[in-house]
């Protein structure tokens, strides 16, 4: 069974990026294993002298190295993703490099009608960056918008066509994940490269 | 022109801090650049409010009292830091002090892309409703290879990029000066807001006591347990009785009054009976609410100086009221009165005859008084001599030494209804 990690892009106590990843997770129990990953607890990033990355940092990119793909659900804050998730993603890029050819699949829940689709397209650029170098599943959108009105009291989503939608792309994702093992002609260059980047000696 | 920067940067050593730096100190003649550190700021979180800190209300101050805002962006993984967008996030939480305010965007980067993406992906962020600021269009200053691009002393040293950061900046000087006029036009009814009829409530307002009764000082002063005769009262700098602190203002040569934040007239110093001062008020006034202080005509020019005082646009407002004959010019200034934190707490006006001063000074200058034949107005009538006049000139107008003027709209105070005149 395919193990993913999720991440809420948020440090907010009530979220409902958060709640579509729990949904997510009981929804498709018999598909995957879906462990979520808090990113509240991290420093605000400083780009440290002494190029010291914190702990909390370490073992959530020891948690991505071992999972088989990653989910972000992200909020959408001033028309892109919150600095929480920024920040995170900042941390996860210095000096260690768990996301470089790793498949992520990119979601998105907001109280208003667009569903966060500017910090989506957002997340995507991010995750492109030379230090990220993630696998985004491309052509794909999951935008919940109106979220707080889209779960019942046991948390199910109550669209169904939504729903139809969401495991869908969950299923595209699985796939996708078993491609990506494929793609990965580049892996050992795109490895070597992050490795050598070095801040000192540009 | 006063401008704020900021680098969106916390890390210690920050190729942006320094480019504004030199900004700062290379362009000091065109500009006042003060610069910002959000070093303090913490992690944006909605469910941990914190707008209220005073870390973020200073930036937030700063920013409001400033003409326009550079910010010099790095570029991590393609977009802007986090630590910078978790300052936008706080400034436009529930407080948007960005709003309208004109902002030039520079960066600098160790690649040769100086930041483009990073620049890019902020405009889009200071574009969203909540921000909503005005960003200057096109004018990209990218700085490249940012490790080799300063000297010893910290200046840029390609004379190239020198110039073309110069040639932005003039743009972005022109840029605030169109942005702010046009931001000062849609404010000009905003003046309107103000409530002459105090019925909002600030920190120290006296809740229970009927604004407009006769002894509103005794009742407020029951209510509150107030200091009274030889109490000690601790202020700035001394330690006073409540009767030393009376004998010290009933003494000044002046006349001084005080609206509180909510524009209730709480205080004056009470020297002279009403048929004796400059400006008639009775004890049974204090408590008021402002709008009982002035003839009805007269509130629409004291909401306008309330306003400039209360939004920085002046910090003292001057008023010469004419009509006393030649034995008396009698000036009402209005000052804006600010806590330690720099927020508005109303207003301390003072009255007095100015007069005196001058025939004094004459006397002992064996001086005369003698029209200017290139002055524009009277000088001696005052007010009301030439109030179309575009050009506040020294002596004349209500506008004369606000600065900035009042809003385009705005009419001329006229000639009697002086801000505080009881008639």
């Amino acid at each position: 069974m395919q193990k993913f990690i999720a991440i809420a892009g948020t440090n907010s106590d009530q979220s409902t990026n958060r709640q579509l990843l729990q949904f997510m997770q009981t929804h498709f129990a018999d598909q995957a294993q879906i462990d979520l990953v808090e990113i509240k607890a991290l420093p605000m990033f400083n780009k440290p002298a002494d190029k010291q990355v914190p702990a909390a940092v370490k073992t959530i990119a020891a948690q991505i190295d071992q999972a088989d793909g990653v989910i972000i659900s992200t909020p959408e804050y001033d028309h892109a993703a919150p600095a929480v998730l920024m920040n995170a993603l900042e941390w996860l890029s210095y000096h260690i490099h768990p996301f470089v050819d790793k498949p992520v699949m990119i979601i998105g829940a907001s109280y208003g009608s667009l569903g966060t689709s500017r910090a989506q397209a957002h997340l995507r650029q991010i995750l492109d960056s030379p230090e990220l170098r993630a696998r985004i599943m491309p052509s794909s959108e999951f935008l919940l918008g109106h979220s707080l009105q889209a779960f019942d009291d046991q948390g199910q989503l109550i669209d169904q066509q939504k729903l139809a939608k969401l495991a869908g792309l969950f299923a595209d994702f699985q796939t996708f994940v078993t491609i990506t093992t494929q793609l990965k002609h580049a892996n050992a260059a795109n490895q070597q490269e992050v490795r050598d980047f070095d801040w000192d000696n540009l | 022109m006063k401008l704020v920067g900021i680098a969106g940067s916390v890390a210690d050593q920050s190729y942006n801090r320094t480019l504004l730096k030199f900004m700062a100190n290379h362009f000091s003649d065109t500009i006042d650049l003060e610069l910002l550190d959000i070093q303090d700021i913490p992690m944006f979180n909605q469910s941990d409010d914190q707008t209220n800190s005073e870390a973020i209300q200073y930036l937030s101050r700063k920013i409001r009292q400033a003409d326009g805002v550079i910010i010099a962006t790095p570029e991590h993984n393609h977009t802007i830091t986090a630590s910078l967008k978790s300052v936008i996030e706080w400034l436009s939480f529930k407080i948007h002090p960005l709003s309208g305010k004109p902002v030039m965007i520079v960066g600098a980067s160790y690649y040769d892309q100086g930041s483009s993406r990073a620049q890019l992906n902020l405009r889009q962020i200071l574009e969203a409703p909540g921000v909503d600021a005005t960003v200057m269009p096109g004018n990209e200053f990218l700085l490249g290879e940012v490790k080799t691009a300063f000297d010893d002393q910290n200046n840029l040293k390609d004379p190239k990029t020198v110039g073309f950061l110069k040639t932005t900046l003039t743009k972005f000087v022109t840029f605030v000066g169109v942005i702010n006029q046009m931001n000062a036009k849609a404010a000009a009814d905003d003046w309107q807001s103000e409530d002459l009829n105090a019925t909002g409530h600030v920190a120290t307002t006296i809740d229970g006591v009927d604004m407009h009764a006769a002894d509103w000082v005794e009742q407020a002063a029951k209510k509150t347990g107030a200091a009274e005769g030889q109490d000690y009262v601790k202020l700035d700098r001394g330690v006073l009785t409540v009767d030393q602190l009376n004998y010290f203002l009933n003494s000044m040569p002046m006349e001084l009054t005080f609206a509180d934040a909510n524009n209730q007239f709480i205080y004056y110093n009470h020297n002279a009976d009403a048929a004796d001062m400059l400006a008639a008020r009775t004890p049974a006034q204090a408590g008021n609410p402002m709008a009982d202080c002035h003839p009805k005509r007269a509130i629409p020019h004291v909401q306008q100086v309330i306003h400039m005082l209360r939004t920085g646009q002046t910090k003292l407002f001057k008023l010469p009221v004419p009509g006393n004959g030649p034995e008396k010019y009698i000036m009402h200034y209005y000052q804006a009165m600010h806590d330690q934190q720099g927020d508005y707490q109303g207003i301390n006006e003072y009255v007095l005859d100015l007069m005196p001063i001058v025939k004094y000074y004459l006397e002992h200058t064996g001086q005369v008084l003698a029209k200017d034949p290139t002055a524009k107005a009277d000088a001696v009538t005052g007010a009301s001599a030439k109030a179309a006049t575009p050009e506040p000139d020294s002596v004349t107008g209500a506008s004369a030494d606000s600065e900035p003027k009042p809003a385009p709209t705005t009419p001329a105070v006229d000639s009697i209804s002086g801000a505080s005149a009881n008639e």
